[in-house]
């Protein structure tokens, strides 16, 4: 808007694409990535992940060889890693519907430099999530009974449990989200297609390109669309982490049983998307000449965004240890001061530590706008949030019954594939970034000053033109 | 370059007409608040009954107050640009809280008759209650009531006395230095709001507890601060005040504000209710039992439909939102809505059947009007918007199209 240029310095953030980029450099830039051959780097960043990825099959193929047996649960924890790495993905996952939904609605128009990657990491996040659930079960030819499929045996999912809900909605929110990504992509995938040099290519990008022509109508179509996916996928962003929470709220398990959870839950998940895209962004922004789109404002948005989600799961923390002496519950407050200083605490210690204090160097603004910093923040975020999980899980440890009571260690199987899940998502995210364009190319278009109508620059080429045919 | 704004409205309200609007909201006021006070005199059951409608009327009007103050410093967290053209109005409802402070003294007198924990022989008696003594104590309650009410005195005045020398000096600093403190400040407003409703409302039954509790109201009062500036911009609007500077656009926000909340409420209130429900504890479903009794079932459900199921589908609409008589019909039923919601987490307390007296309504409409009068004052001592803010021509731009 051109009135912000008459505003002194400040008080309106500075324009979002840096370096003097018009609509051809920024198709050029962005569509570089994709088709030129796969550096070096790539293949062997590539070689890396996939072989994890092989490995994460290994476990998989051997825990439905051998059975859950082979995990470290034990019988008042029989909820392990499975649970904790199912959380833990599904809440990385919340990130790009946020930015894509969530800011679009807020009007926050920086969102377009980052939405793409963001929401490619979102599916790739959910599918590892989905994995956990779906890997679980133990009889895993019999996993097809968690959706309610009508059966001669007239069997059915308990549909008063909340982990029937998490089957509805991980699918949904990964339905709505797919949508979205790909309603975002048709156009990009065009400019793809008209640029392509091979045969193959052409037809490729021209068969998921849906015919896209960049007619007027077809724009309007796709803003109404766009528009209409993002107020869809809104509640999505609550709900699913809502109902990921209700599995453990819905208990009356000290320590799980709190009727904050749902905020709570989804304020973590946000929070540990962001981390997610900024462990992503900050690298891949530098290695593809990606940084005058997304740029340091960029970046430093979403450390806010870090900052203040994880204050908020810091309220939470604090509502819960409150509580848990106000409410004068024995149970309660046990559960609480188990977390603490029982034979989890040190676990319970890495969570406070990299969720809410080690964030709180982002108050700082140097420390926000630092690429090392922040890469090295996002990853303290991730690992705190999977601790955040793991302490949760681990209320189970001492139950009602002390005699019961134990500890729990993961086998070396838990790891590994926890491991390869990582595998399985950074595989996904390098082809993505070989063969999609990693930024909205259209959309990065529109939030540039020449998108809008009444732009200056037009303005002064006119007057050029016509002084020189005057003077002509 | 085509279609640019400019600031032409007068920053200034006609003085006669805030003199009346001072002058009428005295007036209601005393009347209100007197014919509230003839309860004193109807033996215990009245004294209990005015102080228990004092409380539902007080926790009403400081949550809009403070919903106001927390939109100020939100304004300035997130450097939003569309609500400069509101802020000074949210500034000027923020500033009633040292009169809610003023109307807190009430409380602190009746504190015996609202709150079972202070009796004495119920502490020594009741385990629970003993547990939370170092808590629940008259002494720490009264110095912890001082605090909120200095932070959020001190908060409100921050904004509105920075905001007021803009509009002198236009200086851009003031604006920066608003936006320095507005993330301390978020900080200071969530943890005094939490504890002040676990004080004031979530201990009229000492033994329950819920740790949400703290959002849910939260949520009410930000619902209800932008369906009262709905009001006051429609208001504005009617009467001549700032018609080129609160646009059509700027309206339809603050209502999609309002919805977004409304959703927002019914999200955290349903979580807090939902998970008491399929826990099934004791210790927690007894506030709830007691909620769904004797009358307050219906209550209960008329909160479910006016304050979440009918509202959704209504203020959805972006029609609704554009039309000037549906807002105002929709933020109308919003704020009665709050306060059928205080209503039933406070007044079950007290009647153990549903139990409505003309003294709920009395303190309301006196309190109302004491509230628009000081609001009415303020309209008379200064600009009606900050109109030397550096935001405020781009926020008269934003339209929704």
């Amino acid at each position: 808007m051109s009135a912000h240029t008459k505003s002194p310095d400040g008080v309106f953030p500075p324009p979002l694409v840096q370096g003097g980029h018009d609509f051809g450099s920024v198709t050029d830039t962005i569509c570089k990535i994709v088709e030129e051959p796969p550096t070096a780097g790539w293949f062997a960043a590539f070689a890396v992940a996939s072989s994890v990825l092989a490995m994460l099959g290994g476990c998989i193929a051997w825990l439905i060889w051998e059975g859950t047996g082979i995990w470290g649960l034990n019988n008042p924890v029989g909820w392990g890693w499975a649970i904790v790495n199912f959380v833990f993905w599904v809440g990385i996952g919340h990130a790009g519907t946020l930015i894509s939904a969530i800011l679009f609605l807020f009007r926050q128009r920086w969102r377009t430099a980052i939405n793409r990657f963001a929401e490619a990491m979102t599916i790739f996040a959910v599918i590892c999530a989905l994995v956990f659930p779906g890997i679980h079960v133990g009889r895993i030819w019999a996993a097809y009974w968690m959706a309610p499929l009508p059966n001669q045996m007239a069997m059915w999912p308990n549909f008063r449990s909340p982990l029937l809900w998490d089957v509805f909605a991980v699918s949904t929110y990964f339905t709505v989200s797919l949508l979205f990504w790909y309603v975002g992509l048709v156009p990009d995938l065009a400019t793809l297609r008209d640029r392509a040099k091979g045969k193959i290519r052409y037809y490729a990008y021209g068969l998921f390109a849906l015919g896209w022509r960049g007619a007027n109508r077809h724009w309007q179509n796709y803003e109404r669309a766009y528009l209409l996916l993002a107020g869809l996928a809104t509640p999505l962003v609550l709900s699913v982490h809502t109902i990921v929470s209700f599995d453990f709220a819905v208990s009356v398990i000290p320590g799980w049983h709190t009727t904050i959870f749902p905020p709570y839950f989804v304020a973590g998940a946000i929070f540990s998307g962001f981390a997610m895209v900024q462990t992503l962004a900050v690298p891949s922004r530098k290695i593809f000449g990606l940084e005058d789109f997304i740029t340091v404002r960029h970046v430093e948005n979403m450390n806010k965004v870090i900052l203040v989600t994880g204050t908020m799961v810091g309220y939470a923390y604090a509502m819960e240890f409150f509580i848990a002496w106000y409410s004068a519950a024995p149970y309660e407050s046990f559960a609480f001061i188990n977390r603490m200083f029982g034979p989890f605490g040190w676990a319970y210690f890495i969570m406070v530590s990299c969720n809410v204090i080690t964030p709180q160097l982002f108050w700082s603004k140097r420390i926000r706008t630092s690429m090392t910093w922040t890469f090295i923040l996002s990853i303290f975020v991730n690992i705190g949030m999977w601790f955040e999980r793991f302490v949760i899980t681990m209320s189970l440890h001492r139950d009602f019954v002390p005699s019961s009571w134990d500890y729990y260690s993961p086998t070396v199987f838990d790891i590994l594939t926890f491991v390869g899940s990582f595998g399985l998502f950074f595989t996904l995210f390098l082809l993505f970034l070989k063969f999609l364009p990693a930024v909205a190319i259209a959309e990065i278009k529109g939030v540039m000053p020449e998108a809008d109508p009444h732009w200056d620059g037009y303005h002064d080429a006119h007057v050029a033109k016509a002084e020189e045919a005057s003077h002509g | 370059m085509g279609h640019h704004k400019t600031f032409s409205d007068d920053p200034k309200v006609d003085p006669a007409l805030a003199g009346k609007l001072f002058k009428v909201g005295i007036g209601v006021g005393v009347v209100g608040l007197l014919a509230t006070a003839a309860t004193l005199a109807m033996g215990e059951e009245g004294r209990h009954q005015f102080f228990f409608s004092w409380l539902t009327a007080f926790s009403f009007f400081t949550t809009i107050a403070l919903g106001a103050l927390f939109f100020t410093i939100l304004h300035h967290l997130v450097r939003a640009t569309w609500s400069a053209g509101w802020r000074r109005t949210a500034e000027n409802i923020a500033a009633n809280l040292p009169l809610m402070a003023v109307l807190f003294i009430p409380i602190l007198v009746g504190m015996h008759d609202i709150y079972h924990w202070t009796h004495e022989e119920v502490v020594a008696t009741d385990e629970i209650i003993k547990w939370k003594a170092p808590y629940l104590n008259t002494g720490f309650f009264v110095i912890r009531a001082v605090v909120f009410f200095g932070a959020w005195i001190a908060m409100a005045l921050f904004f509105r006395r920075n905001s007021i020398k803009q509009d002198e000096s236009g200086d851009v600093a003031l604006t920066f230095r608003m936006r320095w403190w507005a993330p301390v400040c978020t900080l200071i407003f969530v943890m005094t709001m939490t504890f002040a409703h676990f004080d004031w409302l979530m201990s009229l039954d000492p033994h329950w507890f819920s740790t949400i509790f703290g959002v849910v109201i939260f949520a009410g009062a930000m619902m209800s601060c932008y369906a009262t500036l709905s009001l006051i911009g429609l208001w504005y609007t009617k009467n001549g005040i700032l018609q080129n500077t609160i646009t059509q656009g700027n309206l339809h926000d603050a209502a999609k504000m309002m919805f977004g909340f409304t959703v927002f409420w019914a999200y955290v209130s349903f979580s807090q209710y939902y998970l008491i429900w399929y826990g099934n504890i004791p210790e927690e479903t007894a506030w709830y039992a007691l909620r769904l009794d004797h009358g307050w079932q219906w209550v209960g459900i008329a909160v479910l439909f006016g304050h979440f199921m009918i509202p959704f589908w209504f203020l959805m609409s972006r029609h609704m939102k554009r039309s000037r008589t549906a807002l105002a019909i929709g933020a109308g039923w919003m704020l009665l809505m709050h306060f059928v919601d205080l209503y039933y987490m406070i007044m079950p307390t007290l009647h153990h059947g549903f139990h409505p007296h003309w003294a709920d309504l009395t303190a309301l409409i006196g309190m109302g009007g004491l509230f628009v009068a000081f609001f009415g004052r303020r309209l008379a001592s200064d600009a009606v918007v900050a109109y030397r803010d550096p935001q405020l021509v781009a926020s008269m731009e934003y339209d929704n199209v």
